[in-house]
């Protein structure tokens, strides 16, 4: 991902945290999930470097389970940790989303 | 699932690509498995998922850069720099395996060549070599040893993701120099190291069945713990 992506990271950050909370999701069903809400112009790739990341950082895990289609994959699950980070993501989202809204409206003007 | 395993399902696996994306998915596979102080599991387990999602990309007529980027090798390095490292006691254990079979290899060879050659006159069939520059050399030679493997993963690393793919006799020529290297630093430690220390006379038929035990413990060990396999 480039360098411009910075904030599209966080977002996608949370965003992935927020679909695996639904349901244990693997990758590329993840990747199908994000392009079914809209965020088509997101390089399907970047998910990966991204959930390494998180794994690391303990938010989520990653188990080798047999899937309903037959072969192994890697279900993600959110871990408490994950639970934590995720709330704390909507809380400053959601108190950004509209000033940023605003700003942005008034520039346009 | 073992990393052992994954890897298995990824030589299958990888067989379904398409000719275009499989050079693609090679050429980050063996960039990304190259880092070899990351941890095994980790990678392959990416590795997988990789593949997996290439495999629905390729159905849907996508390639590789469709998916990963434009730029494969800063993907990658990205991808690696979130790879978390191998635990040492992981990497300790693998070192010690390989000097275990380097040891057992060389003792059979040494124990059944030399006592062969006894039997038709040449030579002693006793094993000696000083004790205090016999450890020398085997500890100089094993860290060259781990020079030269250091090296050519260097150099493999450096030949990934070229568009243009260099001569092979260019490759070839590199390659042989850097095992000339090796071999004639390795032999020459052998003869520049002054004798030192008491000589030990080991029976060469002792030295091939110590050989024979190591190698079998090798194998027991590598069953129980799959390092290898």
């Amino acid at each position: 991902m480039s360098k411009r992506s910075q904030l599209l990271k966080g977002v996608l950050e949370g965003c992935i945290l927020s679909i695996i909370k639904i349901t244990p999701t693997y990758g590329y069903e993840l990747s199908v999930k994000l392009q079914d809400y809209g965020l088509s112009n997101v390089s399907e790739g970047s998910i990966y470097p991204i959930l390494l990341r998180l794994q690391k950082e303990k938010l989520i895990v990653g188990e080798m389970k047999d899937s309903d289609a037959g072969p192994k994959r890697k279900y993600y699950r959110l871990t408490e940790d994950g639970e934590i980070s995720l709330q704390n993501f909507i809380k400053q989202w959601e108190s950004i989303k509209e000033p940023v809204q605003s700003i942005i409206n008034k520039g346009r003007e | 699932m073992n990393a052992k395993d994954i890897i298995k399902l990824n030589n299958e696996k990888r067989e379904q690509l398409s000719e275009s994306n499989k050079t693609y998915y090679e050429d980050m596979l063996m960039y990304i498995r190259l880092n070899t102080n990351k941890s095994e599991q980790q990678t392959e387990e990416v590795l997988l998922e990789l593949l997996e999602h290439l495999l629905e990309a390729d159905n849907n007529g996508q390639t590789a850069k469709d998916v990963f980027g434009e730029d494969l090798k800063a993907y990658c390095n990205e991808l690696i720099s979130e790879i978390p490292g191998e635990k040492t006691s992981k990497n300790v254990s693998f070192i010690a395996f390989l000097i275990l079979d380097l040891i057992a290899i060389v003792s059979i060879f040494q124990g059944v060549v030399g006592y062969g050659l006894y039997l038709f006159g040449l030579g002693s069939k006793y094993f000696s070599f000083p004790i205090g520059s016999g450890l020398v050399i085997v500890i100089i030679d094993l860290i060259i040893l781990a020079i030269w493997i250091i090296v050519i993963l260097k150099w493999l690393k450096n030949s990934s993701f070229k568009e243009k793919k260099p001569k092979k006799w260019v490759e070839f020529l590199q390659i042989w120099l850097i095992c000339m290297a090796f071999i004639g630093l390795s032999v020459g430690v052998f003869i520049v190291m002054p004798d030192f220390g008491n000589t030990v006379n080991i029976h060469l038929l002792a030295v091939a069945i110590i050989g024979v035990v190591l190698y079998i413990v090798k194998i027991i060990i590598n069953n129980k713990y799959r390092i290898t396999k």
